[in-house]
């Protein structure tokens, strides 16, 4: 600066002025005690930017800033700037910054459609990055408007509806890029890749309706060897239904219907297993079957009781030769045994004939399958409790036994 | 035929801005000469008539137009006729450029000409060479084959006999197989086009060209193309395979619906297993095509095919399926030599075969005449189908 002293005067000032530091501290030193923090909010010396520039704490940074993104420059500047801002964000990988950055960019609308396409297609990438598929595709297709052939922007949108699982979008994609480039090995290896993923999402559909239908035949199958044998179906879950039930023969309410029902696990016990009445190969009906001992308040499943199979056969096996260890009495063999089957709607309880075969007693008009599992008490003969728990029930003693 | 002073006045009836009346009974005239083979062969030497049609396809009259290019059709069916046409006519830039055109009425009947045009190796190449020359180029005919509905007034069917009359070419074929670009890749779902006999024949014929480069089987084998599915659906059924046999077939022929069907042109049918009998020429081939289950859908195909020369293909594919490989040295069925003697039996079996397939051929026919049953006669089948 212009003076009218030089020379010794000059110097004279900057004595003078290292003279006040003798006894005046230096207003704007740093503290004794935290200079190494203050030292890092100097731009100069930061070692890592912050992640928001509050004007307060760091009003250099701000100010710096601020002259970077003048707005008194022209859009097309401060757009680019905008992009280089963002581009340095995604290389942190501090995506959701990017976007940020893209974002006033793109505000700044300035007339450089290649600029524009960029900042669109860079954010398409960000999004991409973090998973935001549907703006990714959204950004990518901005991109194409503004600029139809943008190579990249294609890639993205071809790559986006990948990730969306639109396999016939993906491939048009590719082939509008491959339209302006035709060698272009990403395209091509992108193409090749939604392609093959479109045929085997195909297959899979063929193959899950292929197996659909082939249940549903089974399930059809069942069920008229069900009704064939005319064995009745209950639907526990329709009681306003029940009264029509019982009169009707098999489950002509349609097929679903019972069926559904049959998956029902209906079952009290915790036994229940999802195991489902099937018919194997020779024609014949296996049933889950449940086997309840009210005295000492246990249950036996037994998962596949083949219909020509009678009681005591199981029985046999169950109680033969071992008993199990709630019979503390150790009175339940199988020659003492009583099976009874409850029809819960006249609360009649029916004594089944151990050597007859599953299937005839289930034909019995009085009886009904619940939930798909026939159920039956299990009782010793002359038991005290037994006693005891015919005076509760409306029993019938009406010994089940076909006529032939 | 007609004087010299007669033809001449007969030309100078050919311009567009005669009366159209006049014109229209010229053309009729000059077409006319066009059904009769004497009438081409005079034609032949008067290229000025050719000159005009091609330029009467530009006429404001559609009845005139239509009438030039059934006259051109028919003339491009006769071989000695291509010559004039291309070089002196100069037919050929007409066409392409009209080809491109996605509004242009008459494109498919260009494409029954170059069809035509294309059936012999000697013009097929000067077309070829004019197509790349002109900036049209095989990419281009491809690209509107396959975009569906590129021209709404023209169905462009005849572009599959075109691309397949083209792939006799080495240079052609060269194009539609480059590992650089997606281009064979694109006629592979048209196998199963079910809306044209023509554009399907058409497909598979290109696609069996192409696999006599048995260089290129490898890569047609491989995900790049993936060529197989394509040639094995349309001759796969509704029957139901074993769980294993499905899991171990390409992905596409998996699961297929009850309400398959399996190609109804026996010709197509038996093209496509003879492409697929190419490409069991390379030991790597052989391999592929064992490893994706090819066995199977033969032999349901087998069960299922009726004409003896599709049956003798077949067979003759699943020899090679289930058959050990061939010794040392032999493993490239393209490049053994055949010693001579040997050659001759083989030709000699060959021809004992053929008879008797043309027996049993002869035999169904009769069978079938027999039944009194009315077949429908080809449509106007432009030469060059079978290639």
């Amino acid at each position: 600066m212009a003076s009218p002293t030089q020379g010794e005067d000059s110097d004279d000032g900057m004595d003078e002025f290292m003279e006040k530091f003798k006894t005046h501290k230096y207003k704007n030193a740093f503290n004794e005690s935290n200079w190494e923090e203050e030292f890092d909010k100097v731009p100069m010396f930061m070692k890592t930017a912050p992640e928001d520039i509050d004007p307060v704490k760091h009003p250099d940074l701000a100010c710096l800033q601020s002259i970077i993104h003048d707005d008194e420059r022209p859009p097309e500047e401060q757009a680019k700037s905008l992009k280089d801002e963002g581009n340095e964000y995604f290389k942190e990988k501090n995506y959701t910054k990017a976007i940020v950055s893209y974002t006033a960019g793109l505000k700044k609308n300035c007339s450089d459609s290649d600029l524009s396409a960029i900042l669109y297609t860079n954010r398409a990438a960000a999004h991409f990055h973090l998973g935001n598929l549907r703006s990714a595709l959204n950004d990518s297709i901005s991109a194409r408007k503004v600029k139809p052939c943008h190579l990249k922007a294609i890639i993205r949108g071809a790559q986006c509806c990948m990730e969306l699982r639109n396999y016939a979008a993906a491939l048009q994609w590719c082939d509008e890029g491959l339209k302006l480039l035709p060698t272009d090995k990403k395209l091509l290896e992108l193409r090749s890749t939604a392609d093959k993923r479109r045929r085997a999402a195909e297959r899979d559909a063929r193959k899950s309706k292929a197996k659909e239908k082939k249940k549903q035949t089974e399930r059809g199958t069942l069920l008229a060897a069900i009704k064939e044998r005319g064995i009745r179906l209950l639907q526990p879950k329709q009681p306003q239904h029940r009264g029509s039930d019982s009169e009707e023969d098999g489950s002509d309410d349609g097929t679903t219907a019972a069926m559904a029902e049959l998956y029902l696990d209906g079952l009290d016990s915790q036994e229940a297993t999802g195991a489902q009445v099937y018919l194997d190969e020779q024609g014949a009906l296996h049933w889950p079957v449940l086997f309840l001992y009210p005295e000492h308040r246990q249950t036996d499943f037994v998962s596949a009781f083949c219909e020509n199979s009678s009681f005591i056969d199981h029985l046999a096996v169950m109680f033969g030769e071992e008993l199990p260890p709630w019979d503390t009495e150790r009175k339940y063999h199988p020659q003492h045994l009583q099976v009874f089957f409850e029809d819960h709607e006249t609360q009649h309880l029916y004594e089944v004939d151990v050597g007859t075969s599953l299937l005839k007693i289930l034909q019995l008009p009085c009886c009904c399958v619940q939930a798909g599992t026939p159920s039956f008490i299990v009782l010793v003969k002359g038991s005290p409790f037994c006693e005891q728990y015919f005076s509760n029930k409306k029993v019938r003693l009406l010994l089940l036994k076909p006529l032939c | 035929m007609l004087s010299d002073s007669e033809a001449k006045e007969l030309l100078s009836f050919l311009h567009l801005d005669t009366r159209a009346d006049v014109r229209g009974q010229a053309t009729e005239y000059i077409l006319g000469l066009t059904g009769t083979r004497d009438g081409c062969r005079y034609l032949q030497t008067q290229p000025g008539f050719l000159k005009a049609l091609i330029t009467l396809t530009a006429d404001s009259s559609i009845a005139i137009v239509k009438d030039c290019y059934h006259a051109l059709i028919n003339l491009s069916a006769d071989e000695t006729l291509h010559e004039t046409l291309i070089k002196e006519a100069d037919i050929l830039p007409m066409l392409f450029r009209n080809l491109l055109d996605p509004e242009y009425v008459f494109a498919d009947r260009i494409c029954t000409i170059l069809t035509n045009l294309t059936r012999h190796e000697r013009t097929c190449r000067e077309v070829f060479r004019v197509m790349q020359e002109q900036d049209v180029g095989l990419a281009k005919v491809v690209e509107i084959f396959c975009i569906e509905g590129f021209n709404k007034k023209a169905l462009l069917h005849y572009l599959g006999p075109l691309l397949s009359n083209l792939t006799q070419l080495p240079e052609s074929r060269h194009f539609l197989l480059d590992k650089e670009r997606c281009v064979v890749q694109r006629l592979l779902p048209f196998t199963q086009y079910e809306g044209s006999v023509t554009r399907r024949g058409g497909v598979v014929g290109t696609l069996r060209n192409c696999c006599f480069d048995y260089m290129y089987h490898e890569w047609l084998l491989s995900d790049a193309v993936d060529i197989l599915p394509f040639l094995l659906l349309p001759l796969a059924g509704p029957e139901e395979l074993s769980e294993e046999e499905n899991e171990g077939l390409p992905v596409d022929l998996q699961y297929l619906p009850e309400d398959k069907t399996r190609e109804e042109d026996p010709d197509i049918r038996k093209m496509l297993i003879e492409t697929l009998l190419l490409l069991t020429a390379t030991k790597v081939g052989r391999q592929i095509m064992k490893e994706k289950n090819v066995y199977p859908i033969m032999r349901e195909f087998h069960k299922w095919e009726k004409e003896p020369q599709v049956i003798a293909s077949c067979e003759k594919l699943v020899q090679v399926l289930i058959g050990d490989e061939p010794e040392a040295g032999m493993e490239n069925l393209m490049e053994v030599e055949i010693p001579q003697d040997v050659e001759q039996q083989l030709k000699d079996l060959d021809t004992k075969e053929q008879e008797q397939v043309e027996k049993e051929t002869l035999l169904l026919l009769r069978q079938e005449a027999e039944k009194e049953v009315v077949e429908q006669p080809n449509m106007q089948n432009p030469e060059g189908l079978e290639r």
